[in-house]
Order: structure tokens, then C-alpha cells, then sequence
């Protein structure tokens, strides 16, 4: 898919494209309706119990964490908080659906009327755009199948499946946007921030690869100017950010193409395949939906209170957003820099444990080496920021070492590769490695007297204008100190002498 | 309140109901009369009134947020009419979506 | 009471004394009631399973108790029996379909678990209609249960079973459940004491749901003493059912003797004038209220007009709620399943259509359809709603009245296969129970008249106040004293001869 392409559709028409996202809540213990445990993976059916395998006569109970949960993730999207909320059941048949209902919620979902507004595109091109929240509800998860003796897994040709109930009832959280975004990068950028916030509130691992995290979206596209909206397409199966990305681009050129070459475009249901980078419609069902949702009479509805709401609002940490906007403000970090580490909740953590170490004076050196040799480091060795090796007071220690003269930035890297490996303390290193850096005017003038001397005809030439000679003068005099003169000082020094 | 056998027919799609012809003909009379008679309530004036899901007014009942031990996979899988690889087994499924 | 003859004649209470005395050991009460099983199943086909090695271990058990001189659990050696529709490990539950003839609990209900803590010995599964669907207990696939008072009519049902394993001594106390009268009715067709409890107040956890908005678990006794009894043990909040209530459980047997004096009854003479009502019902439910009146209660009129439409209600939320509940009977994960199946939706459908009886069908067709796109309102909507009156209507009735007096059934029992053609008809015999369910209040169905030309029995319903069954039971004991009614069926006189 060429980007002109997209770009050149996009300049007839107007794609409008509403996402719907279903994230399971990996970080609760247990189930939404039993207390079965939340993993990923494992044997089949072997966290399953009555309830999730809707065994006869069992009884869904709602976990309270997962109301929290999404009524958190309902604050920190500017949703409105419903007084009076209820699960219904959403009834149709499919074999990995254990009751042959999904608990789920109709028309009194916890959250509802909410936004987001995110950032798009970097530096001159860059803008903002509000992209509003339909609505955010609870559910229950269904189970896995594996397709057997079909290609790939896959349903279509398979000779029969084999049913695992260990997902069957983790709590998933639906939130639907309104049809507000209007391009392939607003969607992925959309999800990505979704993503960075849900990932702040701790509610998920967010994974598009493991499926804790799952995208769909509704695509059409209109004539740009035009008023009544085209028919759309779900566009499913999209398990990375590049993947919603490359779908919907994808999937609005193909209704473009269609459209004017006077076809129209059907409403159904499209199947991303990113190896072949093409969606391709399903086999449409039977039947048309019927759901008969009503509400779930094995449970009692929600009232929550003001005060109960002002409870969970108290439990919002910061967002990433107001986070980078702080590193901003506060440290006086580059907009870029700053957006990396507040979307990176260990990272920022890292980052600010460390800069209350080192002194909010260090916060962008701190930040350099946070996204600099920190990350390449934990890119390197696949290891996450907690148990990597490096705490935030060896980092600090070692960005007041630099600032403090002690050793020069070269030897700062070193320092870092060996406490990555050894564990010890940058000061500890810096002593038993005699590395510490000489500032003293004294020594440094001696050999700056030596070094001027030993080379009279560079001294002619810097004095008669070569002035670049300066860094070759600084190599010189380090040469001879073996690298453990501080640089600045000899400079200073350098110049004293060489403009007398 | 009449009902129709292909309205019945549409039903028992949705109730996953294999009938016979036979069974469509009778049900279709049955329901027909049970409709007929329950309908009764249509006439009711309930304009304003709330809908009673519930008999005892509840609200908020749920559970913490705690680990439970479930079923061991024997006990599981000891109803199941087929089983392989700790898995359930079914046969396979046609024109129905793709899990997403 | 007379003095018993046999073991099997004993009340729950009067066995659980004996043990206690040492007069009596469980393992004894236990044979007892196995032998009489044995002897009345061939004609009567009161149960499903019957379960003499889980009986006997919990006899041991409890001999072991009273051998060590543990103090006794309140049913210490009760003989009871388990409708077929609880699960208990070590027991299939078939709810008395096809579709689940062979499938094994693999756990149990808390409402049997917290029975048997209480020391209750259990001797089988009981018959019933399909999935509780019917008033007959015609409606089992592994064939109807007979009324031990003529064995050519029905015990009532959907808890016929049940209902008929007390009435003939094969068990002193049962277990049942009540969705619109399935406890109640089978109670006053067979002469029993029968209780359907306020919504919430009995688990509902491992009970195979039919309508979850209506179904409660309830006892069927001999006695109301019995019957309070066997509340008073699976009573209370359990954390595995949301709907269950957090209330404090009274003592049930305490204030059984206090009588009524002052105890305001309203008669519900819409009820009584309502057509179809035989007049002998109208007539023994009349005495009732004549004979509390004689006790010092203050008996006045009351009508309950929206409950007459408590049966058109009934047959929408129930069938509706049913569908959805029996959308796991699929034969994937349990349950009868084609053999043959060419693909999912073939499975599903045939395996239901072939599992699944004919009354289970019609239900879950009606169901499916009151909740399908373009009826929800017309139906479900407007059912929720009659729903809502219903309960109102009660509320006023209750602001002036402790208990309001019903007859139970409007008729004494049917013949086998009488109405089992019209199901309009055999709906009816569930008109005075059904309000209590759509309202979630508590109903007792006591014996108050054998019928002079059948020798059948007659109930008469005490309805009560939200988690007032102290109230209930207590005018029910007032009545059972005063009536001193021997209710013992011919099948049994003939045992004790």
C-alpha cells in the first residue's frame, strides 16, 4: 500500500472510522464472576471451575475489583459515571461461550459519554484531536479454540476444534468511540494512547500479541463535504498498532476503489490477514443477530454514589499526558523526550526516583541517559526496569559523578557498562578503577605549559588564526594525563596560555 | 396474538431447535393460544410504571476480588461427551465469524 | 399426632429426638426409610436415583457423633430426599430430561450442603417435571411420579417427587423448588406441608435454574415443625449467589406455639370467587380462616385484582428467563449429544431437539420468542411491568394484613393424562401461587380438608410479609393444631396394617 495512495483518497474523501476495544483486566486476581485465577496461558481447562464453564445450576458473582476497575478507567477518559448500572445478557450461541449468554452490559453500561483527546503526527505537522467515548462497559470473556486439520488454525477448512474454558470469564472492558477519527494514524495513535493510559491506571498488560488488548474497527468513507455517512465495514483480527494502521489504510482505499469505479460498499464483517496485508470479508452468518439481551436476573443491579465515585476518582494517578506535560514544565525536558518516559510507567518511575536522587538541576542528564543508555540497555538484555540491575540511585550517582567533574562523560559509559554487570555503585567503580578525572588547575597547567612548548609551530599557527587547533591542543594534553583530565578545565586552561 | 410457522420456524433458529414438521404445525397452534392468552397484559394501562427485574430491592452485591479453588480438569471434563488433549471437542463450525 | 407406628412414620423431629436418646440410631432410621423406598418406589416412582451408600455413610457418621457423644446437628439422622434438580457429588442430576440422564454433579448446592451439615441423611433424587416445567410431574422423560393418595392421579408438581416421597414415608423431609408453585401445589395435592421461602432467603447456588428471578428452594415436611426446621438449616446468605439475601435467620421453631391471637389474616375472596375454583376448595379455605378467626385472629377481606394477572406475567418472565437458562444444555460440555453431527449448529440443534421434552421446548420457544427483536416491550417489557403492580398490590394488602389466606391449587388432584393435552389448563393450577413468586414473598401450603367425595387433600396457601416465615409459620402451626387433620394416604395405611 503506497502512502500516496491513502494520502490521495484522503484528499476526495472523508474516511470516518469509530474504534471498539475490548481489554481484558489481566491485572485482577480472579475472574469476573468466579474466583477463578487470571492468567494467560497454561494447560487447558485447568482454571476453570462451575461458574466459567457454566456448569448446571452455578451462579455468577460480580468481582468488585473489575467495577473499580472500570469505573477508573471511565474517570480517567472524562466518562460519565452511571448512578444506576446494571449487567444484562447478551444470548446467542457460539461453543466458546460456555452458558451460550455473555454477561455483559445493554443499556446502562457503567461509563458512558467520555473523550480523549490525542496527539497526532509529530513537530510542525502536529495537532490534537478529540476522539469522543461512546461508552465503556464490563464483561466476561470467552474461551479459546484451536482449529484442527485446517490451515493455520484457521476456522474456515478445519476438521473439528478442541475448547479451552481458562480465558472463558476473564473481565474484559468494551469501549466504543464515537465515529471521530479520520485517518489510519489517528486510529493507531488513538489506541496507542488508550493503551498508555490503561497501562498508568494498572488495569491491563494491554497486549494487541497475547490479546489482552483487541482493536476492531468501523470504517467508511464519504465524499469529502458530504453530510450522510457511507456504508461502513467492521475491519476484526488486528494484533499490533502497525496492523490497525495498515487495515483501515488498506481497507479505505478498497472502498474508495469501489466506489468509484461505481460499485458500492456492503456492510459486513472484514478479516485483516497481515501477512497477505488485505482484508477479506467473512462468511456472513445464517442469521442476523438477535440477541434478546434482558437484564441479568442472577445478579442485582448498581447504584453508585457521589461518594463512592469521589473514592475511586481518588485513586487516578497521574496520566501520561499531565505527567509529560510536568517533565516539561518542571525539568525543562524536550516535548519528545518527555512523552517517551510519561508514557512508560516503570520508566517514569525510574526517572523520577532518580532525579529526587540526583537533583531536579539533573533531570535532563538523568533523562538522556534514561533514554539513552538505560533503554538500550533494557532493549539489549530484555530485561524490565525493576530487575534490570540499575537502580535509580546508581544512575543518579553516576549523572552527579559527570556533573560534578569527577569523570568525564566518556568514562561515565564505561562506569555504566560495569555497574549493568557488576552491580556495584558508580563511585565504587570510579575508585577501584582510579578513574577519577583530574580538575585541579595546578596539574593540568604544568602539562599545559609542557604540551605548549613541546610544539611551538602549532602554537604559531593557533595564534595566527588557526583557532581549531584548540581540540587537537585538548587531545594532547589529555594524551598525556591519560584521559583522566577534566575537559573543560583544560580548555580553560588551554586558552588562558594559547591568548595571552 | 397469532404466530406464524415460519415465525416459529425463525424461533427455534434462534433456540437452536431442530423440530420436525410436525412439531412446527403443533407448536404453532400452542403459542399461538399461550400468546393469545398472555396478551392479556398488553391491554393493562402501564404507562410510568417501572419494569420489575428483580423482587427484592438489592443493589451493589459482589465479591472480592479473591482466588478460588476451581474444578480439577478430570472433574471438568467428566461430563464431557468428547474430549481430547484436556480439551473439549466439537465438531466443526460453518458459517459462523471468525473469533475476532 | 398418633403415636407412630413405624420408623418411617416418625416426624424429622420426633427421629433426630430418638437419636438423641439413644433410642434410635441413625443407620436404623436410614434402612428404615431405604426399605420403604424399596417397597412403595414400584408403584409410587417418587425418585430418580435412590442413594443407600451416601445415606449410610451419613447414618454412620452421625452414630459415630452420638457413639462419641459429640453434641447432635439440629437433623441429626432426618431422612430427606433431593429434588432432582440440586447438584450433589456422588449423584447424577438429571432434572428428569434427556438431556442430562447421565450427568454426574461435580459439585454440590449450598441449600443441600448446609441440609446435610445439619445432619439430614440423604436417600435419593427426586422425580419431577422436566426442568421444573410443569404441575404434574407428567412432564419427566424417565416417567410421571403418582399422588400416594390414588396412584391413578398426580402429585402435583414441578416437585411431584418430592412432594410424594414425604406424603408416602419415604423420606420425613424434602427438599423442593418453587418457581411459580412447584413446591406449593404438589404440597396440597399430596397433603403435605409445603414452603416456598422469600426470594433470597435459601441459595440458589447448584440449584439448575429455570426462572432466576422467581426460583426458590424450599422444604416439604409432614409437620410445619419439620418444615420450619428444615428452613431454619439451608436459611442465609451465601456469597456464592448475588441474590441472596444478608438478613438474620430467625428462630423458625420458637414462636410455632405462640398462636394467633391478634394476628390480623386477610382472605383473599377474589381468589376464592375466581373461576375454576372447586368448591370444596373455596370451602375448606373458608373454614381456615373461620377456625384462626375462632384462635383470636383477626380475620378480614381483602381482594388482590392485579394478581389475576399474575399468570399471563408468569408465562412471559418465566419462559423468557428459561430460554436463556437452558442455552447451556448444548452437548459440548455435558449433556446428550448427536453422534452424527455434521457441523456446531447441527450439534446444537439436534442434540436440544432430541434432549429436550415437549413442555421444555414449548417454554423455551416461548421464551425466546417474548424476548426476540420487535416483542421485548409487548411481552417482557410489559410483564416486568404487571410485575411491578404486583408487588405493589401486596404491599398495600400487607399494610393491613400479617398473613393473607389463599387456597393453594383450585383443584384437589387431577388424573394422569387429564390435562396433560391442554397446557392453558394445567398453567391454571398454578393461579394463586404464582403472585408470591412474581412478588418474591414467602407461602406455605398447609393440609386443611380431606375433599368428602375424593378423600383428597385440600391446602390452603399462607402468604407472608418479605422474610417474615416466622409469621407464616406460625399461623400454619395454629392451624395444623387446631384442625388436628390425619393425613395419612391410603398407600400408607396399607403399609401400616
Amino acid at each position: 500500500m503506497a502512502k500516496d495512495r491513502l494520502n490521495e483518497v484522503l484528499e476526495r474523501y472523508e474516511a470516518v472510522i469509530g474504534l471498539e476495544i475490548h481489554t481484558e483486566l489481566t491485572s485482577l486476581n480472579s475472574k469476573m464472576f468466579c474466583g477463578c485465577p487470571v492468567e494467560f496461558g497454561g494447560e487447558p481447562n485447568t482454571r476453570v471451575c462451575p461458574v466459567c464453564l457454566g456448569m448446571p445450576g452455578a451462579l455468577p458473582v460480580p468481582n468488585q475489583a473489575a467495577v473499580e476497575a472500570t469505573v477508573l478507567a471511565g474517570l480517567a477518559l472524562e466518562c460519565e459515571i452511571a448512578r444506576f448500572s446494571q449487567f444484562h445478557r447478551k444470548n446467542y450461541f457460539y461453543p466458546d461461550m460456555p452458558k451460550n449468554y455473555q454477561i455483559s452490559q445493554y443499556d446502562l453500561p457503567f461509563c458512558a459519554h467520555g473523550h480523549l483527546d490525542v496527539e497526532v503526527g509529530e513537530g510542525d505537522a502536529a495537532y490534537v484531536t478529540r476522539i469522543g467515548i461512546t461508552r465503556i462497559h464490563l464483561e466476561e470473556d470467552t474461551g479459546k479454540m484451536i482449529h484442527v486439520g485446517g490451515s493455520e488454525g484457521r476456522i474456515a477448512g478445519a476438521d473439528h476444534s478442541l475448547v479451552d474454558f481458562n480465558r472463558a470469564g476473564t473481565p474484559l472492558i468494551e469501549l466504543v468511540t464515537e465515529p471521530d477519527i479520520r485517518t489510519p494514524e489517528e486510529a493507531r495513535r488513538f489506541a496507542q494512547t488508550l493503551r498508555t493510559i490503561f497501562l498508568a491506571l494498572g488495569i491491563s498488560d494491554c497486549s494487541m500479541e497475547e490479546g489482552s488488548m483487541r482493536v476492531d474497527a468501523n470504517v467508511s468513507i464519504r465524499p469529502r463535504g458530504a453530510v450522510e455517512l457511507g456504508t461502513k465495514a467492521e475491519v476484526k483480527n488486528m494484533n499490533s498498532f502497525k496492523a490497525l494502521h495498515d487495515a483501515l489504510a488498506y481497507e479505505i482505499v478498497r472502498q474508495a476503489d469501489l466506489v468509484d469505479a461505481g460499485g458500492r460498499v456492503v456492510q459486513e464483517t472484514r478479516h485483516w490477514d497481515a501477512a497477505a496485508k488485505r482484508t477479506s470479508a467473512l462468511r456472513s452468518k445464517e442469521e442476523a443477530h438477535d440477541y434478546r439481551y434482558f437484564p441479568e436476573p442472577d445478579m442485582v443491579p448498581f447504584e453508585f454514589t457521589e461518594e463512592w465515585i469521589a473514592a475511586i476518582r481518588e485513586r487516578l494517578p497521574e496520566l501520561p499526558a499531565a505527567r509529560r506535560d510536568r517533565y516539561v514544565q518542571t525539568f525543562g525536558l524536550p516535548k519528545h523526550d518527555a512523552r517517551l518516559i510519561a508514557e512508560d510507567v516503570p520508566l517514569a518511575q525510574f526517572f523520577e526516583q532518580a532525579v529526587d536522587a540526583a537533583g531536579a538541576k539533573l533531570a535532563k542528564p538523568v533523562a538522556n541517559w534514561v533514554l539513552g543508555e538505560l533503554s538500550a540497555h533494557l532493549n539489549a538484555t530484555g530485561a524490565a526496569v525493576g530487575s534490570c540491575g540499575i537502580t535509580p540511585e546508581m544512575l543518579a550517582e553516576l549523572v552527579v559523578l559527570v556533573d560534578e567533574g569527577t569523570i568525564s562523560g566518556k568514562q561515565a559509559k564505561e562506569v555504566f557498562a560495569e555497574m549493568a554487570e557488576s552491580g556495584d555503585m558508580p563511585a565504587a567503580i570510579v575508585e577501584r578503577r582510579g578513574m577519577r578525572q583530574v580538575s585541579d588547575t595546578g596539574a593540568i597547567e604544568a602539562v599545559v605549559v609542557k604540551v605548549l612548548a613541546e610544539h611551538p609551530a602549532e602554537v604559531e599557527s593557533y595564534r595566527s588564526g588557526k583557532s581549531g587547533l584548540i581540540g587537537w591542543f585538548v587531545g594532547q594534553v589529555m594524551r598525556e594525563m591519560r584521559g583522566q583530565a577534566n575537559p573543560a578545565v583544560v580548555n580553560e586552561v588551554l586558552k588562558q596560555h594559547l591568548d595571552q | 396474538m397469532a404466530i406464524s410457522e415460519s415465525d416459529v420456524r425463525h424461533v427455534a433458529l434462534l433456540a437452536r431447535l431442530a423440530l420436525t414438521d410436525e412439531q412446527v404445525r403443533h407448536l404453532t397452534v400452542e403459542l399461538s393460544s399461550i400468546l393469545d392468552h398472555v396478551s392479556e397484559i398488553q391491554s393493562l394501562d402501564l404507562a410510568g410504571v417501572e419494569p420489575t427485574a428483580h423482587p427484592f430491592p438489592m443493589r451493589n452485591v459482589t465479591r472480592p476480588d479473591v482466588v478460588r479453588p476451581g474444578l480439577s480438569r478430570e472433574r471438568a471434563l467428566l461430563n464431557a461427551p468428547e474430549a481430547e488433549d484436556g480439551a473439549f471437542v466439537i465438531p466443526r463450525i460453518v458459517g459462523a465469524e471468525e473469533e475476532a | 399426632m398418633a403415636e407412630p407406628r413405624r420408623i418411617v412414620d416418625m416426624t424429622g423431629a420426633q427421629i433426630a429426638d430418638a437419636i438423641a436418646r439413644k433410642e434410635l440410631s441413625a443407620r436404623e432410621a436410614a434402612e428404615a426409610a431405604l426399605a420403604e423406598i424399596e417397597a412403595l418406589e414400584p408403584r409410587v416412582h417418587a425418585f430418580n436415583q435412590v442413594t443407600p451408600e451416601l445415606a449410610l455413610q451419613a447414618a454412620e457418621r452421625i452414630d459415630a457423633m452420638v457413639a462419641s457423644g459429640e453434641s447432635l446437628p439440629p437433623l441429626a439422622g432426618v431422612p430427606v430426599a433431593i429434588k432432582d434438580n440440586m447438584n450433589l457429588i456422588g449423584t447424577r442430576t438429571t432434572c428428569s430430561s434427556r438431556i442430562l440422564e447421565n450427568y454426574e454433579s461435580v459439585y454440590t448446592c449450598t441449600a443441600v450442603e448446609r441440609l446435610l451439615a445439619a445432619g439430614a441423611v440423604p436417600v435419593g433424587k427426586c422425580n419431577m417435571d422436566e426442568f421444573a416445567f410443569g404441575s404434574s410431574t407428567e412432564n419427566s422423560a424417565f416417567g410421571p411420579t403418582r399422588n400416594p393418595w390414588d396412584l391413578e392421579r398426580v402429585p402435583g408438581g414441578s416437585s411431584g417427587g418430592s412432594a410424594a416421597a414425604v406424603a408416602a414415608r419415604m423420606a420425613a423431609v424434602s427438599l423442593g423448588s418453587d418457581t411459580g408453585g412447584s413446591i406449593r401445589q404438589p404440597g396440597a395435592l399430596t397433603g403435605t406441608v409445603a414452603v416456598k421461602p422469600t426470594y433470597g432467603r435459601v441459595s440458589r447456588y447448584g440449584l439448575v435454574a429455570f426462572a432466576s428471578s422467581l426460583d426458590q428452594i424450599g422444604p416439604f415436611a409432614r409437620t410445619v415443625e419439620d418444615a420450619a426446621a428444615v428452613l431454619q438449616a439451608i436459611a442465609g446468605k451465601d456469597p456464592m449467589d448475588a441474590t441472596s439475601v444478608d438478613e438474620p435467620v430467625p428462630d423458625y421453631r420458637a414462636g410455632l406455639e405462640a398462636g394467633v391471637e391478634g394476628l390480623r389474616v386477610g382472605l383473599v375472596t377474589d381468589m376464592l370467587e375466581m373461576e375454576g375454583c372447586a368448591g370444596e376448595v373455596r370451602a375448606a379455605v373458608e373454614n381456615a380462616a373461620r377456625v384462626l378467626a375462632d384462635l383470636g385472629a383477626e380475620v378480614g377481606e381483602v381482594e388482590l385484582p392485579m394478581s389475576r394477572h399474575g399468570l399471563s406475567a408468569y408465562y412471559v418472565i418465566g419462559p423468557a428467563e428459561a430460554s436463556s437458562n437452558l442455552a447451556r444444555f448444548d452437548g459440548i460440555r455435558y449433556g446428550h449429544r448427536v453422534k452424527d453431527a455434521e457441523d456446531v449448529l447441527d450439534l446444537y440443534m439436534r442434540s436440544r431437539a432430541e434432549g429436550f421434552g415437549p413442555e421444555t421446548i414449548r417454554r423455551v420457544m416461548l421464551g425466546t420468542y417474548a424476548l426476540s427483536a420487535g416483542y421485548y416491550e409487548a411481552y417482557y417489557g410489559q410483564a416486568q411491568k404487571t410485575r411491578t403492580l404486583i408487588i405493589r398490590e401486596f404491599a398495600d394488602a400487607f399494610e393491613r394484613f400479617d398473613v393473607l389466606l389463599t387456597p393453594t391449587s383450585p383443584t384437589v388432584a387431577f388424573g394422569i393424562g387429564e390435562k396433560a393435552s391442554d397446557p392453558l389448563a394445567m398453567y391454571l393450577s398454578d393461579v394463586y401461587t404464582i403472585p408470591l413468586n412474581l412478588a418474591g414473598l414467602p407461602g406455605i401450603s398447609v393440609p386443611v380438608a380431606l375433599c368428602s367425595e375424593s378423600g383428597l387433600p385440600i391446602g390452603a396457601q399462607i402468604a407472608a410479609r418479605h422474610f417474615d416465615e416466622a409469621t407464616m409459620f406460625r399461623a400454619a402451626a395454629a392451624l395444623e393444631r387446631a384442625l388436628g387433620l390425619d393425613m395419612t394416604p391410603p398407600l400408607v395405611a396399607e403399609r401400616q396394617r
